[in-house]
């Protein structure tokens, strides 16, 4: 009904070029799912730019080595060992590895790079995102489909056995994968709130983003909060990368290569310190993104019109929709 | 200089250009060394925005992408001489390349980069992929000019092309624009205090960096012979973009020679690789190794690409002057001046790295 | 006719007035002084003079031609010398490349004909290097020629400096607080220095200046600026009795306040917020600049 309405309000909007092929409802739900991956990776990038100035270009490739270790937990071979573990099981090792490789950036590049200016800290981040990257393809040339988390032959973690199964939703099929994504982004957005505003941990974050020095010196230690917001962040994008990867086929950089510009565009969007900004970015990329495809009718026009949104707003107003500073 | 002292300049000298010209009498390996050239070009395009101006562009396969696009299509399409159809490609980049720094007066840093980083794509996707520019998808075949149709004669138009950018990378430095780019990358108010336009000099900037671009666009064009919106989608394209920033970073950030044995060094490494890992007992031995033994699976090219991670993230752990830095003894002597090992260490790269690079 | 006359300009930050109706002339061959408590608005007003700031009222006119709008690279060709409260250099060139960097504006070569080299450009850069060195020997510092900018004393930069407003070979010499990190003895030597640069290059200069006898010794003509107005003007020993100047530093003789002030770092603060780079951490505190030079001043009736 509401969508209806919607459609009806757009149209008279709109009166000339696309009245009536203007495509509202299967996009808003397609836009929907897709933003939330974007929101997930752009809270990460939020996180790793409010606690420390930098912006990670590896983000969204902790969520491919988390697919892929997923695929390899459900089915993996080494040394003539052969196992199959369960859907669950093969879903946390993945998240885990993935946060795992966060972690080691960390440690072995972001630390030694603490003081350099931070373009050198980005471009560390490309190194780290260009090594995943090689390193996947070498140990996985071919690649592999990662079923979705109801496929029946993986030992489905509900009763929802049938991975075509859709709900209806005003005239139009939402599958189970789109709603776990929109689930775990829900949770994970009030998470992280919470932890920001409840948390010892989280409210050392923020001191350490504003005032990095006096929070030195109330006792604050500037290292563990950093190792912390990786970690937090290497999470954020293991789970937005297994999401996103629902029946999809697992290749190198496959998670970069369709989040990580949605994830970028989500976080600058919502004004790059803003953590609600980049849910409500997110969500904003992803909408655009499958209007445009559906109802803008020449090659690339998602990107493009990504594009010009982005620098309209930055142009506009360079802070975001949320943001606090340049 | 003494007399030995420049006989043994005029020999090194001499012994550079024989190594250059070797490559002539091959034919693939003169291909993968006419890339080398091309994307020692892309670096010192690169070079010009990340080292003299600040900015860190990440959608600089877009230009190289556009001139190769512009090249074919004049050249193919429309019939006219191969190197009206450079001069073409060479100007639209730079048009292009304008537009970009006009954004550039106004967006700075990280967003700046974000804005290359989808131009990059964006531009792939809807500009180059447009049926009627790409032959409906099958590809620009066109024909290099007379006289240079063999790969080893192309590569020599390459090497000869590389000269010229880099004698005008050169000249960039050593003249008042060099300084000015310098002056407005480290505090623009100075800039303006010293009667330099911020504005035209930034745009100028850009100009060059696409109109160099371009050209490497256009070589690349003749040297694969065929357009093909292909090598400038994702995820091609925006590797090819890391890549040009991974040889900025490698050779040294506004070195020119250490950006240049850079570009040439990626350009004709996957061959070597090749090459090398094709030997029957290398074979053996590699078959054998966890992670190698994937060089044989599928991508062949991402041993490279893991080489040069590994040696961007070893630059910037270990080695900030990068490949320009290691090499600034002998390019000093060649240029003249005594051959030290250490000289007063505070001229070399790595404080351009440190003076004010933002992001 | 004068150099430089600057009529009822105003700028406003904001809800801070920072500069309300400031009137002042600059007559040929003149030194004039600009004093005032810290947040006065005196680094404001060269802003505007300079062209970084666009005034909202008033207008500034050199030399009978008015270039209230022009902006600052083109005031420099005009022949606009400045130099910045905390030393406006390139920190990673060299002394010689700043020297040489300075004069843009007057290289005969546009940025094609250096692109391409050749004979004319060659020689144009040989002569900008003569006059770098020249502007070296002249204040005494050719030994730190090659030397790179960053590691260099304050008290040697901001030497250095004034060498490189001098080698955009201006008409009119804008100081900003030239002996900050100065000793009584190397601001003798400066003010000795000003007063021979002017006699050499027939200078016209606008300082800005808290060391009293600095601007007693080579100031012509002084003018006290306070919150952003024109508190008093006149010759130098007048202004240093006159009742409302001793009344803005807040008791005591004026001489005296005046010494006590230094400029801080709120002035820069404004400056980075009008760039369009929000200080975040450091919003500058409106009107405590005056007050705090004010209370210290009382606190130390020396």
């Amino acid at each position: 009904m509401s969508v209806a309405l919607l459609g009806h309000a757009a149209t008279t909007a709109v009166p000339l070029a696309f009245d009536t092929q203007l495509k509202i409802g299967q996009p808003l739900i397609l836009g929907i799912v897709q933003g939330a991956i974007y929101g997930l990776i752009g809270l990460g990038l939020v996180l790793l730019y409010k606690s420390n100035r930098i912006f990670n270009f590896a983000q969204a490739e902790f969520g491919t080595i988390a697919g892929l270790c997923t695929l390899l937990a459900l089915n993996g071979r080494l040394f003539g060992i052969s196992w199959h573990m369960p859907y669950a099981v093969a879903a946390v090792v993945g998240v885990l590895i993935g946060t795992l490789t966060a972690v080691a950036t960390e440690r072995l590049v972001i630390r030694p790079l603490f003081n350099r200016p931070k373009v050198i800290l980005v471009v560390g981040t490309v190194g780290v995102l260009l090594t995943l990257i090689a390193i996947e393809s070498l140990a996985f040339p071919q690649g592999d489909t990662l079923p979705a988390f109801n496929d029946p032959k993986q030992g489905a973690v509900t009763d929802l056995k049938d991975p075509s199964f859709r709900v209806g939703f005003a005239g139009y099929n939402v599958s189970w994968a789109q709603v776990l994504t929109l689930i775990v982004l829900v949770a994970l957005a009030l998470g992280a709130v919470a932890f920001f505003r409840y948390s010892r941990q989280g409210t050392a974050i923020l001191a350490v983003s504003q005032e990095p020095t006096a929070a030195q010196a109330v006792g604050i230690s500037v290292s563990r909060v950093s190792l912390l917001t990786w970690t937090l962040a290497g999470f954020l994008g293991s789970v937005a990368g297994l999401l996103a990867l629902q029946s999809t086929l697992v290749g190198p950089g496959i998670v970069t290569g369709t989040a990580l510009v949605g994830g970028i565009t989500a976080a600058v969007l919502g004004g790059i310190t803003s953590l609600p900004g980049a849910f409500l970015g997110g969500m904003l990329v992803g909408l655009i993104q499958t209007f445009a495809a559906a109802n803008v009718d020449f090659r690339g026009s998602q990107s493009v019109v990504v594009g010009l949104v982005l620098l309209l707003v930055l142009l506009v107003k360079p802070t975001g929709l949320l943001g606090s500073e340049a | 200089m003494t007399r030995a002292g420049i006989t043994a300049r005029g020999g090194a000298y001499l012994v550079l250009g024989i190594v250059l010209f070797l490559p002539w009498f091959t034919t693939d390996f003169a291909k993968f060394c006419s890339l080398g050239a091309i994307y020692a070009m892309m670096g010192l395009s690169l070079n010009i925005v990340v080292g003299y101006t600040g900015q860190l562009s990440l959608g600089h396969q877009g230009f190289l992408g556009l001139g190769a696009l512009v090249t074919a299509n004049v050249v193919a399409q429309a019939d006219l001489p191969s190197y009206v159809g450079i001069a073409l490609g060479v100007l639209a980049s730079a048009a292009v390349a304008i537009v970009l720094g006009l954004v550039a007066l106004r967006i700075t840093g990280l967003y700046l980069s974000l804005i290359t980083l989808v131009f990059g794509s964006a531009i792939a996707t809807s500009l180059f992929a447009l049926p009627s520019l790409t032959n409906n998808n099958s590809g620009v075949q066109l024909v290099r000019p007379p006289y240079f149709s063999g790969n080893g004669d192309w590569y020599l138009v390459c090497v000869v092309v590389l000269l010229a950018v880099y004698y005008l990378d050169y000249r960039l430095t050593a003249s008042k624009t060099g300084r000015a780019l310098l002056a407005i990358k480290e505090n623009e108010r100075v800039a303006e205090a010293f009667g330099i336009g911020v504005t035209s000099y930034k745009l100028l900037a850009f100009a060059l960096s696409g109109a160099i671009a371009g050209l490497a666009g256009g070589l690349y064009a003749f040297r694969s012979e065929i357009y093909s919106d292909k090598d400038f989608q994702d995820p091609q394209g925006f590797a090819l973009a890391l890549l040009f920033v991974v040889l900025c970073v490698v050779g040294g950030l506004g070195n020119r020679l250490g950006v240049v044995v850079a570009g040439v060094f990626f350009g004709i490494l996957n061959d070597l690789l090749d090459r090398l890992f094709g030997i029957g007992w290398v074979k053996d031995v590699v078959e054998n190794i966890p992670l190698l033994k994937g060089y044989y699976g599928a991508n062949k090219g991402s041993l490279a690409s893991l080489i040069g991670s590994l040696l961007l993230l070893q630059t910037l752990l270990f080695n900030p002057g990068g490949i320009g830095g290691q090499l600034r003894p002998l390019s000093r002597w060649m240029t003249g001046n005594r051959f030290e090992l250490h000289e007063a260490a505070e001229s070399g790269p790595a404080a351009v790295e440190g003076s004010s690079v933002r992001a | 006719m004068s150099v430089l006359e600057v009529t009822d300009l105003s700028i406003r930050f904001g809800g801070l007035q920072a500069l309300a109706g400031l009137t002042l002339t600059v007559n040929e061959f003149e030194i004039v002084g600009l004093i005032g408590p810290n947040g006065a608005g005196k680094t404001t007003a060269f802003n505007c003079i300079t062209g970084f700031y666009t005034a909202d009222t008033g207008s500034v006119v050199y030399r009978g031609r008015d270039v209230t709008r022009t902006p600052p690279h083109k005031k420099a060709a005009m022949g606009f010398g400045r130099t910045f409260q905390n030393v406006g250099m390139v920190k990673s060139s060299t002394v010689l490349d700043n020297l040489k960097t300075a004069q843009h504006a007057r290289v005969r070569y546009d940025a094609g004909a250096g692109l391409l080299g050749g004979s004319r450009v060659t020689a144009e850069e040989r002569a900008l290097e003569q006059k770098s060195d020249a502007i070296l020997e002249l204040l005494g510092l050719t030994e730190v020629r090659d030397l790179r900018v960053g590691g260099l004393s304050y008290g040697t930069l901001k030497l250095l400096e004034l060498g490189c407003a001098l080698a955009t070979e201006p008409d009119i010499l804008l100081l900003d607080e030239p002996s900050s990190g100065m000793g009584p003895e190397e601001s003798h030597q400066l003010g000795e220095r000003l007063l021979d640069l002017r006699k050499a290059f027939g200078l016209t200069m606008l300082l800005i200046e808290h060391h009293v006898p600095l601007v007693l010794s080579v100031c012509d003509h002084v003018y006290v600026l306070n919150f952003g107005q024109l508190l008093a003007e006149g010759e130098p020993t007048v202004i240093q009795t006159h009742p409302e100047v001793v009344a803005a530093y807040l008791g005591g003789e004026a001489p005296e306040a005046l010494a006590q002030t230094h400029e801080t770092a709120e002035d820069e603060a404004l400056d980075d917020q009008l760039a369009h780079k929000p200080a975040v951490k450091k919003a500058p505190a409106k009107k405590a600049p005056a007050k705090k030079t004010a209370s210290r001043a009382k606190k130390d009736p020396s």
